[in-house]
Parts: structure tokens; C-alpha cells; sequence
């Protein structure tokens, strides 16, 4: 119940005169104004980006897609592709698998869910693969594997240290067995890179589960994650379903991980260029 | 006509602008922090947002969550008030990409008016007489000359000073020498900028501002002056309307000046053009870009209701009035009720207020946000109320707010309506030649 009556006045003035009619720019809004789904507060897309896509207000992580992370990694146009014209095809012939690829080239403009390259991180040359997660949340297909692949061998030729960005949903499994076989496949290169003394430290963002966790995202010298992240092999869903219970909030969470020793440290996005460096001049061998 | 205004405002514009709005049959939208939910605005308006915490830097200042509340209401208009984002040019152009009128002028005026020096400096082109001073000085033997120049006192100030830091005051040459060496050394350590330039020290003048509107049709009006030279630590207490002690030749020119200033930058909407009179020439002080506390007053004088006037101006109606029809007739006084201790140092007071009395009568307003039952609380600004009288001549106004005063009752917290009256009784005040000092020189603060 309203405390003050509303006055039965009408709208003064000339009609003639009318304000222009009011757009509905709810839509740009949410483009250009950004509300944290965590403390709800808003501010500008620019604000957020000059915070690396975390919450300034309450910590809370954004993804961020491949290039955005190599720009605040890597020492300024230092990056060099490799593999960028590699693509996937529907091999299988699965059902919506073309829409789907077509779609998430569309959404992150990229032709896989995984950029590859050498780059100069504080000076040190390094390679570096990130995963997109705007690209099929990060699903490991074959191209994807391949890519790694090809990175971990050019690493070992050439005698480079390897930083990996993980963030993925786990295999593909529109490309089935094929894209299983790449678990195995990136591990044998993982293995013949650290037989060549050569160091790899994996950096886990959210999520990263499923194949992805139960290969190379765990194969690493050094894990690091950012805080807050999922790692996991199933997800809490899964296992809700599966055992019928409710598992705690903070389950395959970071901080539940590295406390249980999966995880060698947390490190925010704003210092994760100077830990990486200065753990890169601690572990890399100098050529005499 | 706007269909729906926002109000992103508190306390008593915010209700002042709610009214408006009820009469000309607009939809009102409040926005309050958390602290407000209990807020006179929430309850009057239409509708009401919930913008954030208590600290105003949260929520009234908070620009994305305002816009976010017009557009959720989707308000065609935002009023701003006074204080908080009234004269912030990044809000207004905020308004303008999202196609909501913002109730004011455009964002270039709004930028150009609040660097000071710019504001200066538009104004001396536009033949406004400005304080005499100097251009940066490089050494003392420059600043010498330029201070015959200018005479004695004179103030040595930072170019690129603010907050009262890098001021010196110079009554003679050996002051200047000295207040040169410190002030330049000050300026250097408090803004890297040794840059200093000389002022004329403008001792007991009078702050008299000229209220103007303009249209978007080139028209505009002058409605006469304010005196606010009743200050405590620069801070407005009393102000009236007619300016007694201005001679009529002076308020023409002032008038002149103004309207000069309002053609220099293309002014639209309501705005304040502030001068210094030292009871001879009168200096161009600044111009607030925007509806001021004080402008019962000047409704008052001339009944033109400035909040509806600024509105329409706004949608883009033409002035329905012309510098020749106003008249400002009789005589209005505004005091400022703060929720403030008077004799204990003027220490803010907030609590839940038991007893509420509010004066009535013929030509007595109150414009207030506050009920019996309200809680004040000690986020925001002190000002609680503003009691406002008009009367035929001065004399009578002056009795009329005296008597109005003492009916005025605010139980549960500290106010100052008995020490506006103690200023009323002064001589000073009385004869109307009170200028900006006169309450420090009477140790009455």
C-alpha cells in the first residue's frame, strides 16, 4: 500500500513537444556494463579488462580467452604461431558436430580450442600453448592433441622450456576414440620432453576436467592454478548424480586440490607473468 | 514532455524535484543507498532503486548503477540535483550514449566551467571583469613589479594548486619576498610544480550570484541576485534576494555580465554566475553549472519555479517568459537548518528525530526530507531542511523567519535554527552590509 496517493495530474505541456521516444538499450547495457555475478556490483567492460577479467571489486575470475591471456604473458609482440592454420573436420560424421565447430570458430575466432607458439616470457624464450575457452569450452579433438603434440616436439628439438594454459571440458566426444588417443599421444611427448631435462609448468584454469586433467594438464614439472578454478576429472554434477549426495561447495576446487597435493601453488592472473619468469631463470639451463 | 525522470539525487532536492514532477503529471523514479531505505524520496517517488551501500562513492556517485536504474525504469531523464554527480561532465556524456537527457547543461560546458582556470579565462574574453592577477612569475624581481601592479594584499598561488596548499597572503613587498620563497618551494614538494602567480586579496566583499536560465532557442533571463555572504568556513548559512547595499547601476551591469557569460558559453538550462563585490567593482568568481540550494530564494522573488523551468528547458521548450516580465518584487530569506551542534563546534548530530514541528503561515516554506520517526543518518551532508519566508519588504522578512524560527521544533537531534536567529538579530545582518567575514570577525564561529 502506497503512503501518498498519486496526484490525477496529466502530462503538462505541448504535445507537440515530445522527447524521442525511448529506446530499449537494455542490450548494449549489458554489452558495455558489466554486473559481477558474484557481488552483483557493475562497471565498464573497460574496467574489467584493465583488471584482467577479474572482479575489481570482490576477486571474483572471468574467463579470458586465449589471445587476452597470451597478451598479458607474453614480453610485447614476442609471439610467433605455430600450427595456426590447423583445423578440425568431422571425421566421424557426427550429428550438429559441423554447426557446432562453425559456431565456436564464429564465437572465439579460432580455428581450434588451443593456440600454440614460442614467445619470450621476461626475456626467456619459451613455448606456450593456451586453450580458449570460448572455443567448445576448451574440448580436446584431435587437432587440439596434435597441436600440443607438435609444440612438446618442437620444444624438445630445440631445447625450450614449455608453459601451458589449461582450461577445457575434457575430449571431444564428437570425435570419439580419436580424440581419447590424444591423452596418450601428448603424454609420450610430455615424457620425451622432461627425458630431454627440458622443464613444463601448467597453469590450471577454470575448468579444467575430464581428458585434459587426466593427461598433460597433470603431467606438468610445476602445476600452478588460478584461484578458485575447478579441476577435476568428473565434475560435482557427475557425482552428485552418480552417488545420489550432496558433495561440499568447495569440492575440486583449487584451493581443495593443491590442500590436497595436486596443485603446487595458487597464483593470481595479476602476478602470474613474474612467478612464471622467475620460475623459468630458476629452472632453465643456460647453454655454457 | 519527458514521460518518466530519474532522480539521482537524496534529502530534500531529491523530494523538491519528486514534486515538481507530480504537478506536471511526470513519472518519478528515486534511487537511494541502503541507508536511505527509510527516505522520504523512496516512499514519494513512483518507484525506487536500491543503487548500493550507505558511502555515497557506492551509490549516489555510483554512475553505472544510476544509468543501470534509468534503464531499467526506463526514465528518459535524469535530474541531477546539487553535489554529488550534478556537475560531473563524464556523467552527463554517460546519459547522452544511452540516450537519456540529462537534466542540465552539455557535457563540453560542464568540463570547461569546472576548470577553473579555463572558466577564468572564457569569461575575461567574454569582457567579464575578473580578480586581478598576475601571469606565472618566474622571479622575485618579476613578482615585485607585477604586485605594484596589482596592489597590495595579494596572494601568492600555486598554478597548479588545490585544496588550499601552495597559498601565501602578502600584505607588503617584504611579505611577498618571503611568501615567495615558500610558496614556490611549497608548490614544488605538494604538486611538482614550482609555478606560482599573484592574486589581489579581495578582503570583506560580499558573494552576490546572478541566477540565469537559458533555452535552446537562444532566449534567456536573468532572475536577479542572491546574497549568500552570511558564511561559516565557506559555507553558505543565510542568503537572500534582493541584495540590499547593491546599487542599482551595479546590478545592471551585473546582470549584463551574466547574461554575457551565459551567451560566452552557449549556456542551457538553469546556472549560477558567482561575483565578489568589495562595495565598488565586482569580480567573476565562478559558475555552478547547475539548480543550487538556494534557489527558493529567487522562486520566491519572481515566482518562477526553477526545477519545472529547467525540466522544460530540458525536453526542449522555449523559456515561457522574457527578461523584460520578470520583476522580482519583495523580499525572501532562506536559512539552513543543519543537523549540527551551533555551540560545540558545530558538531554534526544524527539520530532518530522524536518530535517534529513544522513552521507554517503565510509565505513560509520549509523544503525538507525529514518526519517524525526519521533516523538521520551520518553518511551524508548536515543539511536537513531549508526554511524559506517571503514578505513585502526586508523588515517584515526578517521578523517573518524570526518568528518561523522559533516555531521550527526538532526533538532527538542538535540543530541550528537558534543560531540562525542569533545572526539575524546581528547589526550586521540587520543593515545588510554583512560581507563574507563578518561571522569569523563577530567570533561567532
Amino acid at each position: 500500500m502506497m503512503l501518498f496517493k498519486k496526484p490525477k495530474n496529466s502530462l503538462e505541456g505541448n504535445p507537440k513537444i515530445q522527447f524521442k521516444l525511448f529506446k530499449d538499450k537494455t542490450d548494449t547495457l549489458s554489452k558495455e556494463l558489466f554486473t559481477c555475478k558474484k557481488c552483483k556490483k557493475a562497471y565498464s567492460e573497460k574496467e574489467l579488462s584493465e583488471s584482467f577479467n577479474v572482479c575489481p571489486f570482490c576477486n571474483e575470475y572471468y574467463r579470458i580467452s586465449a589471445r587476452e591471456r597470451l597478451d598479458i604473458l607474453c614480453d610485447s609482440a614476442s609471439f610467433i604461431e605455430h600450427d595456426s592454420e590447423l583445423t578440425s573436420v568431422n571425421i566421424l560424421g557426427f550429428e550438429g558436430y559441423d554447426e557446432k565447430l562453425s559456431e565456436a570458430k564464429k564465437q572465439s575466432k579460432e580455428n581450434e580450442s588451443v593456440v600454440c607458439g614460442v614467445c619470450n616470457i621476461e626475456g626467456i624464450k619459451t613455448a606456450i600453448f593456451v586453450m580458449d575457452p570460448f572455443f567448445m569450452m576448451g574440448s580436446m579433438g584431435s587437432v587440439t592433441g596434435e597441436k600440443i603434440t607438435r609444440l612438446f616436439e618442437y620444444a624438445t628439438d630445440n631445447k625450450l622450456p614449455v608453459v601451458g594454459y589449461c582450461v577445457s571440458g575434457g575430449a571431444r566426444m564428437q570425435e570419439g576414440i580419436m580424440s581419447l588417443m590424444q591423452m596418450a599421444k601428448v603424454s609420450a611427448a610430455v615424457k620425451r620432453h622432461s627425458d630431454a631435462n627440458n622443464p613444463y609448468i601448467c597453469i590450471l584454469t577454470d575448468p579444467t576436467s575430464g581428458g585434459v586433467t587426466a593427461s598433460f594438464a597433470m603431467q606438468a614439472d610445476i602445476i600452478l592454478s588460478e584461484p578458485g578454478a575447478l579441476v577435476c576429472f568428473a565434475g560435482p554434477r557427475v557425482i552428485e548424480q552418480t552417488i545420489k549426495k550432496k558433495v561440499p561447495d568447495d569440492i575440486q576446487r583449487a584451493e581443495c586440490v593443491m590442500k590436497n597435493g595436486f596443485i603446487d601453488n595458487i597464483i593470481g592472473r595479476k602476478s602470474q607473468k613474474s612467478y612464471i619468469g622467475k620460475l623459468l631463470r630458476m629452472h632453465m639451463r643456460y647453454e655454457a | 514532455m519527458f514521460s518518466k525522470i530519474l532522480i539521482a539525487n537524496r534529502g530534500e532536492i531529491a523530494i523538491r524535484i519528486i514534486r515538481a514532477c507530480k504537478e506536471m503529471g511526470i513519472y518519478s523514479v528515486a534511487v537511494f543507498s541502503e541507508a536511505d531505505k527509510n527516505s522520504l524520496h523512496v516512499s514519494l517517488a513512483d518507484e525506487a532503486y536500491c543503487i548500493g551501500k550507505a558511502q555515497a562513492k557506492e551509490s549516489y556517485l555510483n554512475m553505472n548503477a544510476i544509468i543501470s536504474a534509468a534503464l531499467a525504469s526506463k526514465a528518459e531523464a535524469i535530474h541531477p540535483g546539487y553535489g554529488f554527480l550534478s556537475e560531473n561532465s563524464e556523467f552527463a556524456s554517460l546519459c547522452g550514449k544511452y540516450d537519456i537527457a540529462f537534466i542540465g547543461p552539455d557535457a563540453k560546458t560542464m568540463a570547461s566551467m569546472s576548470d577553473k582556470e579555463k572558466a577564468i579565462q572564457i569569461m575575461k574574453d567574454a569582457g567579464l571583469p575578473i580578480i586581478p592577477s598576475s601571469k606565472v612569475v618566474s622571479d622575485i624581481q618579476n613578482a615585485v613589479s607585477e604586485a605594484e601592479k596589482i596592489g597590495y594584499p595579494l596572494l601568492i598561488k600555486a598554478r597548479s594548486g588545490g585544496g588550499g596548499k601552495g597559498i601565501r597572503l602578502a600584505r607588503n613587498v617584504e611579505e611577498l619576498k618571503y611568501g615567495f620563497h615558500v610558496a614556490t618551494s611549497e608548490a614544488a614538494s605538494a604538486f611538482g610544480d614550482d609555478g606560482v602567480y599573484l592574486e589581489k586579496f579581495l578582503t570583506s566583499v560580499k558573494h552576490i550570484e546572478m541566477q540565469i536560465i537559458a533555452d535552446n532557442f537562444n532566449n534567456m533571463a536573468c532572475l536577479g541576485e542572491r546574497d549568500c555572504s552570511t558564511q561559516r568556513k565557506n559555507q553558505k548559512m543565510i542568503e537572500e534576494s534582493p541584495c540590499v547595499v547593491l546599487p542599482d547601476d551595479i546590478r545592471k551591469k551585473m546582470i549584463q555580465s551574466a547574461l554575457k557569460a551565459v551567451k560566452a558559453t552557449g549556456y542551457k538550462g538553469v546556472g549560477t554566475i558567482e561575483f565578489l563585490y568589495d562595495g565598488k567593482d565586482y569580480y567573476f568568481m565562478e559558475m555552478n553549472t547547475r539548480l543550487q540550494v538556494e534557489h527558493p530564494v529567487t522562486e520566491m522573488v519572481t515566482g518562477i519555479d526553477l526545477v519545472k523551468w529547467q525540466i522544460r528547458v530540458a525536453c526542449g521548450m522555449e523559456l515561457g517568459f522574457s527578461k523584460e516580465e520578470i520583476l522580482p518584487s519583495g523580499h525572501a530569506i532562506e536559512c539552513r537548518i543543519n543537523a549540527e551542534d551551533a555551540y560545540k563546534g558545530f558538531r554534526p548530530s544524527c539520530g532518530k528525530i522524536e518530535t517534529l514541528h513544522i513552521p507554517g503561515g503565510p509565505w513560509v516554506r520549509f523544503d525538507t526530507a525529514i518526519y517524525q520517526g526519521y533516523v538521520i543518518q551520518p553518511f551524508y551532508d548536515s543539511m536537513i531542511g531549508k526554511l524559506i519566508v517571503y514578505a513585502k519588504t526586508r523588515d517584515e522578512a526578517i521578523r517573518k523567519m524570526k518568528a518561523a524560527l522559533c516555531e521550527l521544533i526538532i526533538e532527538g537531534i542538535d540543530h541550528n535554527a537558534r543560531y540562525n536567529e542569533e545572526i539575524l538579530d546581528t547589526e550586521e545582518f540587520i543593515s545588510g552590509r554583512y560581507t563574507t567575514d563578518y561571522l569569523s570577525v563577530l567570533e561567532m564561529i
